[in-house]
């Protein structure tokens, strides 16, 4: 299931708080060494080491490393793998400096205009498979409030799996710097009911005959 | 009579062309640091750009202040100082008369300040300057989306010092590794020497890579047909990365040995665990050879897991750095001077970087992060928390060598004071923004996000940094112009520069004490006390 946002939060969850624990060991670590070493009066100690306890830290520091690489490889598999049979299919096309989603049948959502970016609508619940591509430079897709990104590469189609489990307005910014007018590549995911998407699509599709 | 001396005798001429490797790395080092202040002015025109939201410059311009930021704090300040230092201290501190390859060194000097001028002269191009990153990233690098000549005098520009950069970095491998004193074994030699040999092998090995992306993209901007599709674009990277993680710890290994230097003085004792920081240090370089691809795990062209692991796994090599310098402190008598100080900063402040670093390691936290300002405050914390504050830290222990005269302690406290309150006003709220969804290369932000109280107090810490380094210039035009000589060695230090006199003479040492360890002037002191009971 690629719940990228169960998976930055559990992650975060454990590496946040060992890495302000291990800032915390090491200011109070050395605090208590510089007010010892400021009171000193004798001569400076001579011991240049201590290998059994040189040895042991690094027994230690591998056990973390150890424990920090299992923690992020299984959450990083289920995000990284995409799904035989997703619930959607969506095509993302980025150029400078605007995206383009293009749903099945033919309904495709793109700028109005810089100051209306698209909002591409999806089905809560499911696997949404973006295949993305650029048709110039690199493009960023990245939703902030998902965690997560993935670069969309000029001549190749790049594919992953989004799940949305609350419905509700995600943006959407690109996030590789990508030429001028880089800042104004919004573009907004509104996840709703599958119901609901289920209405918006079948009005887009007639919309779409309307104009044939 | 060297046989590598050019018979220069005009003193601008020599200046120019003396090839005394003292005077190389001296105006080397200048030269650089006229770069970070012109580094610097950019950040502050971005910085008012960014407290102002918008307006002070369009976002053309703010592209280009942006990438010459980088291309200069990078390529033309930390790289090259990080090298003089190396250039000036390593043939003394392994009792060196000369460096290996001298006019190779010279012209190192030249090719820092040709590729320099390059860089900086498309600001005069009626296209401006380059303005697609530091990284220089194909296909927006390409003839299509950066068209005009800044971007050519960048690619000429970084190509030029990087060649000069690898010269510099065989000369000191070489002087280091043929060149030492008798008694000065390898496993000898000062903790800021082998640091500076771990830096050269890193540069030798990786910078080149940098040169050939340089040239394919040069051959895809004329030509065409190199770099193409998706996959071109991920071969750059390849390339670019190849050198440009390395290069991060080109920008981090001296100043550690600077700081390694000045903890074992300033604590009047040993370096602690000096057999395991060297094989530590060498680990260090290995290792950080194989996690290049970690810029690029949200590009899904790597294999994300093997770079995840062998980022993860530098924890172990930094981790028993860090133990060393603590343990040199245990058990020592402290002396409070400016330059520890900045080596305190350093522990304290680059802990911050490497911590997030290895966050960014995760590549399920880096999807999320990537691109923010976190990544910002991340490397900022490792360049600027850290080796600026290291770097400042040895020019305060290194200044009475190099010129003869002390640098003032109460405007070097009242430096790093300031310093320390700007660099954190300005780099930690970039943690919260970046967490909150900035993004990085962007103008101005719509209001409606709520980031602009932070990016204020962020261009206010920006403004103590600057407040800082025209007070550290006071120190150094104060001190130059007094007439008190600082002596051999103020410090009471351990390695050999401190044995010769302030400034050194033309070929370094006059007499040579015997090296019986890595701290030959300790030693000395210490047979002395001995002596007399």
């Amino acid at each position: 299931m690629p719940d990228t946002l169960h998976a930055y939060r559990h992650v975060s969850g454990i590496y946040f708080p060992i890495a302000i624990g291990v800032f915390a060991a090491v200011v109070l670590a050395l605090s208590s060494l510089l007010v010892a070493g400021a009171r000193r009066r004798e001569r400076p100690s001579g011991r240049s080491g201590a290998h059994r306890f040189e040895l042991f830290y690094v027994l230690a520091l591998g056990a973390v490393a150890t424990f920090l690489v299992v923690v992020t490889f299984r959450a990083e598999t289920p995000i990284d793998r995409t799904v035989a049979s997703p619930g959607l299919r969506i095509k993302v096309t980025a150029a400078q400096w605007s995206w383009r989603f293009e749903y099945p049948g033919g309904v495709s959502v793109a700028a109005v205009s810089t100051w209306q970016p698209p909002v591409a609508e999806v089905p809560t619940g499911v696997e949404v498979e973006f295949a993305g591509s650029s048709r110039d430079v690199i493009h960023g897709f990245w939703v902030p409030q998902l965690h997560f990104q993935r670069q969309l590469l000029p001549g190749y189609v790049t594919r992953f799996d989004l799940r949305f489990d609350t419905a509700g307005h995600y943006g959407g910014e690109c996030s590789v710097f990508c030429g001028e007018q880089h800042s104004q590549m919004h573009f907004a995911i509104e996840a709703v009911s599958p119901n609901a998407f289920q209405a918006w699509f079948s009005r887009q599709r007639s919309r779409l005959g309307g104009t044939a | 009579m060297s046989t590598t001396a050019l018979p220069v005798r005009a003193a601008p001429l020599r200046a120019l062309a003396g090839t005394d490797h003292k005077r190389v790395a001296r105006n080397a080092g200048a030269v650089a640091f006229v770069f970070f202040l012109a580094g610097g002015v950019l950040a502050l025109i971005m910085r008012s750009q960014l407290a102002a939201d918008g307006g002070v410059v369009s976002q053309n311009t703010y592209n280009q202040l942006f990438t010459m930021h980088g291309s200069t704090m990078i390529y033309l300040f930390v790289v090259p100082l990080a090298l003089a230092a190396g250039l000036y201290f390593v043939p003394l501190q392994v009792g060196a008369a000369e460096v290996a390859g001298p006019r190779l060194a010279l012209a190192g000097l030249w090719l820092l300040v040709a590729g320099g001028v390059s860089m900086w002269s498309g600001f005069l191009t009626s296209g401006g300057a380059a303005s697609a990153s530091w990284w220089g990233f194909d296909p927006l690098s390409d003839s299509i989306h950066s068209p005009g000549s800044g971007m050519e005098l960048w690619i000429f520009g970084v190509m030029m010092v990087t060649a000069g950069q690898i010269l510099w970095a065989g000369c000191i491998l070489l002087t280091a590794l043929r060149r030492r004193a008798p008694g000065m074994t390898l496993m000898r030699m000062p903790v800021f020497t082998w640091s500076m040999v771990v830096t050269c092998l890193l540069t030798v090995f990786a910078f080149p890579a940098l040169i050939v992306a340089l040239c394919l993209l040069w051959a895809q901007r004329h030509f065409g047909g190199v770099l193409t599709g998706g996959l071109g674009a991920v071969d750059y990277q390849q390339l670019f990365w190849f050198y440009g993680h390395p290069v991060v710890y080109v920008m981090f290994f001296p100043f550690v040995g600077m700081v390694g230097e000045i903890v074992a003085t300033f604590s009047g004792r040993r370096f602690f665990g000096y057999n395991a920081f060297i094989v530590a240090l060498l680990c260090f370089a290995g290792l950080s050879m194989t996690v290049w691809a970690h810029h690029m795990f949200t590009m899904g062209q790597a294999t994300n897991k093997y770079f995840s692991l062998t980022s993860t796994a530098l924890v172990v090599p930094a981790g028993i750095e860090y133990l060393d310098l603590l343990a040199t402190l245990w058990g020592g008598r402290l002396r409070f001077t400016t330059a520890f100080l900045f080596a305190l900063g350093f522990i304290v402040q680059f802990l911050v970087g490497g911590l997030t670093g290895i966050i960014l390691a995760s590549p399920p936290l880096d999807y999320g992060l990537n691109m923010s300002y976190f990544v910002v405050a991340h490397f900022h914390y490792t360049i600027f928390a850290g080796s600026a504050f290291g770097l400042f830290g040895g020019i305060y222990y290194w200044f009475p060598k190099l010129t003869g005269r002390m640098l003032g302690e109460r405007l070097g406290k009242a430096h790093f004071w300031l310093m320390v309150i700007g660099t954190n006003l300005t780099f930690f709220p970039m943690f919260i923004l970046g967490t909150d969804g900035m993004t990085r290369r962007i103008a101005s932000y719509p209001a409606s996000t709520g980031w602009q109280t932070l990016n204020v107090l962020e261009t206010v810490g920006a403004g103590v940094i600057a407040l800082s380094v025209l007070v550290f210039l006071v120190n150094v035009l104060v001190s130059l112009r007094s007439s008190e000589h600082a002596g051999d060695d103020p410090w009471g230090a351990q390695t050999l520069e401190w044995a010769t006199s302030s400034p050194p003479p033309r070929h370094n040492f006059h007499t040579l004490p015997p090296i019986r360890s890595y701290a030959p002037l300790l030693d000395l002191r210490d047979a002395r006390e001995r002596a007399m009971p």
